[in-house]
């Protein structure tokens, strides 16, 4: 399999490195929008077979190559940003129709979104695959640079502000996450393999032989560091700026994508650490920070909110969730873990692109809670609610069973308070999240407004992912006890 | 790298704390990557290949970026005085308390080099401390930088140095993958090692 995946994870790659550089010189944006197009449908099938290669080799990890693991977890992942991407690209169209100028002239403003796009997704389908810490570093720090370019892109001085912020604050937080990299490449000791002592598995096979404090220290920088990149409380400040200021297919990619799968690198590091580290410590940390983001994220969700912001703070309470579920490490959890990470992606990244329609119908949602939309656009109420409800975990919502699949996960540890803790506060959020749904569909609105072309796409994505979330629903029944968890509890190492 | 040269590092980064002028604040960061590269220079001795690394990031760090910053500055002039959100005193203060509960609270990273270990996390600290109580866009630059200049201080310091860039991706390269789990474990063929107890090199 290894000979075989190889150049196909070449091919993932290179589309849209290849597409990042072709789409510049496109001369119209219509141009622009259908080389991105077709080569994003490229793209993301290549990644799905080799996600499918993947997960069909569990329990084994499919192949091991010089810079790149495809194991199970890669496997989810891979898919995972594959999807949002493809869905990004394809709603990107609807949104750059109506932006004018930006940064650019209207006329090559098409041209640098989907170069700077590309880029950003190529880092995304690299990171799932990276076999090394400090290569994970440097691919994460490259979403940093293309994403922000995108998160500004609409030019206006809130959008800079929120890029600004997003750029300063997690740089920082890498550099924090670089210093814990140092100080555990000068644990590992010399033998002269370079950063190859940083891979996973090397890590995970010598856990046992590194100096204790110092891997400590080691990995509190770096889980801290990664930790402003997920978006985890206490250092989650730049997210609700960013995911709201972005354009709509761009915050999918970064609530949808990119914490979720820098959450796998933390993920990884866990599991090759803990071994040096014991399992207590390191799943205190991870509770901790799940605690926190939801104990933050909730008082957010009962207030009334522009909605990008909204989902912002719901993505907030959701890698929180994911945290506690990697922190409670049962096979149980873990599997409620994987169901969360594809039914959040799938639900937020829907939340978002109906943003596109919303904000076109009415665009003083931009600035305030949407009221009323079941009287503006049946298509946009369709899909506010399936992605809603589903991110509020009501049934049979796949992150109901996978919330679920967490609490009971974290009992089967012997964490019951804190379990019973997360459940009272995942309560709270479903009531949040319940209420802002109903007041936005249903609240004193606008009256109806002529339909767009952006809504009758969202009605077909809506359809789409409905359908798509409850077969995540009925498949998340089957996965406890599967191979499939069995590959993920070791994932990488 | 000197305690001296260690100490004069953290004194130039309180200076970017403390300092109103943007390009005197620029001027003191360039100060500190020259410090730095000169000592990565003068570790890096006969080794070539170690040299050069150590002489280009130095002309990045110390010349090229301050040079960049220097021009955005011109470019951006203030229309009026920027009013810092907290008094010289406040930031000095501040910044004094952060370094020494960081430095103090640290545990040993490894290196068994104290002092750069505890200018590093200085360096860190005082670099984020800017980021946050410094308000022009260029001093947060300007902090990220120190922030940087301590990973980079950690980085010179460590026994043997971090690997430069030639040799820091060997692992990367078809074979070198199996020559490093073949160090690991030359005594399990399966995991790349030789068989035996032999060492790589076939020594008993």
């Amino acid at each position: 399999v290894t000979d075989a995946a190889t150049p196909l994870i070449a091919a993932v790659l290179a589309v849209p490195l290849g597409t990042a550089l072709l789409v510049v010189l496109m001369p119209a944006p219509a141009a622009a929008d259908r080389l991105n197009l077709a080569t994003s449908a490229l793209t993301a099938a290549l990644a799905l077979a080799l996600a499918v290669v993947a997960l069909v080799a569990a329990p084994d990890v499919a192949a091991r190559g010089s810079w790149y693991v495809l194991d199970t977890a890669g496997g989810a992942f891979l898919a995972l940003v594959a999807v949002v991407g493809l869905a990004s690209a394809a709603m990107s169209p609807f949104y750059l129709r109506h932006t004018g100028r930006s940064w650019f002239t209207a006329r090559r403003s098409h041209a640098w979104y989907y170069a700077a796009f590309n880029l950003f997704w190529a880092a995304l389908l690299a990171l799932p695959l990276t076999d090394n810490l400090a290569l994970a570093w440097l691919l994460i720090e490259a979403t940093t640079a293309a994403s922000a370019l995108l998160v500004a892109f609409s030019g206006k001085r809130s959008a800079l502000e929120a890029g600004w912020k997003y750029v300063v604050l997690t740089t920082l937080g890498l550099a924090v996450a670089l210093l814990g990299i140092v100080v555990l490449f000068v644990a590992a000791g010399p033998d002269g393999s370079g950063f190859g002592r940083l891979d996973w598995q090397i890590l995970a096979q010598h856990a046992s032989a590194l100096p204790e404090e110092a891997t400590l220290v080691a990995f509190v920088l770096i889980l801290v560091g990664l930790a402003s990149k997920i978006g985890w409380a206490p250092v989650h400040n730049w997210l609700p700026d960013a995911h709201s200021e972005a354009p709509p297919p761009v915050s999918a990619m970064l609530s949808a994508a990119l914490l979720p799968t820098v959450l796998l690198i933390a993920w990884r590091t866990k599991l090759a650490l803990e071994p040096a580290l014991g399992t207590t410590t390191v799943q205190e940390l991870f509770i901790g920070f799940g605690l926190a983001s939801l104990a933050v994220a909730i008082p957010f969700l009962w207030r009334s909110l522009p909605w990008k912001r909204l989902l912002a703070y719901s993505s907030l309470e959701h890698m929180g969730v994911l945290a506690l579920g990697i922190g409670f490490g049962t096979p149980l959890a873990i599997a409620g873990v994987i169901v969360h990470v594809a039914g959040h992606g799938l639900a937020k990244a829907l939340g978002f692109y109906t943003a596109i329609p919303l904000l076109r119908q009415d665009p003083s949602t931009a600035e305030r809670a949407p009221r009323g939309v079941v009287r503006t656009s049946a298509s946009t109420a369709t899909a506010m609610s399936v992605s809603l409800l589903t991110l509020s975990g009501l049934p049979p919502s796949p992150l109901f069973v996978s919330e679920v699949m967490i609490l009971l996960g974290g009992m089967d540890a012997g964490l019951i308070a804190v379990s019973s803790i997360a459940a009272v506060l995942l309560a709270l959020g479903f009531l949040g999240l319940a209420h802002a749904l109903l007041e936005g569909l249903l609240g004193e609105g606008r009256r109806a407004s002529r339909p767009t072309r952006s809504a009758g796409a969202i009605a077909v994505l809506a359809g789409i992912a409905a359908l798509a979330l409850l077969g995540m629903t009925v498949a998340a029944y089957a996965l406890p006890g599967s191979e499939i968890v069995e590959a993920l509890m070791r994932s990488g190492a | 790298v000197g305690p001296v040269a260690i100490s004069a590092l953290v004194a130039l980064a309180f200076g970017v704390m403390l300092v109103r002028r943007r390009s005197l604040a620029t001027l003191l960061v360039a100060a500190q990557a020259l410090l730095l590269g000169v000592a990565a220079l003068s570790l890096a001795g006969d080794r070539p290949t170690e040299f050069a690394v150590a002489a280009v990031i130095l002309l990045i760090r110390a010349v090229a970026l301050p040079a960049l910053l220097a021009f955005t500055r011109r470019r951006t002039p203030e229309p009026y005085l920027v009013v810092p959100a907290t008094t010289v005193l406040v930031r000095l203060l501040v910044s004094a308390v952060v370094v020494l509960v960081a430095v103090t609270s640290i545990p040993p990273l490894g290196l068994g080099d104290r002092p750069a270990e505890h200018g590093a996390v200085a360096l860190l600290c005082l670099g984020i401390a800017i980021v946050v109580m410094r308000r022009p866009a260029l001093l947060q630059v300007l902090g990220i930088l120190v922030a940087e200049n301590g990973i980079y201080l950690l980085a010179i310091s460590a026994p043997g140095g971090l690997p430069s860039v030639d040799r820091a991706w060997r692992p990367l390269r078809p074979g070198a993958r199996r020559d490093c789990r073949h160090r690991l474990h030359p005594e399990d063929p399966r995991r790349g090692g030789l068989g035996g107890h032999r060492s790589p090199e076939g020594a008993p």
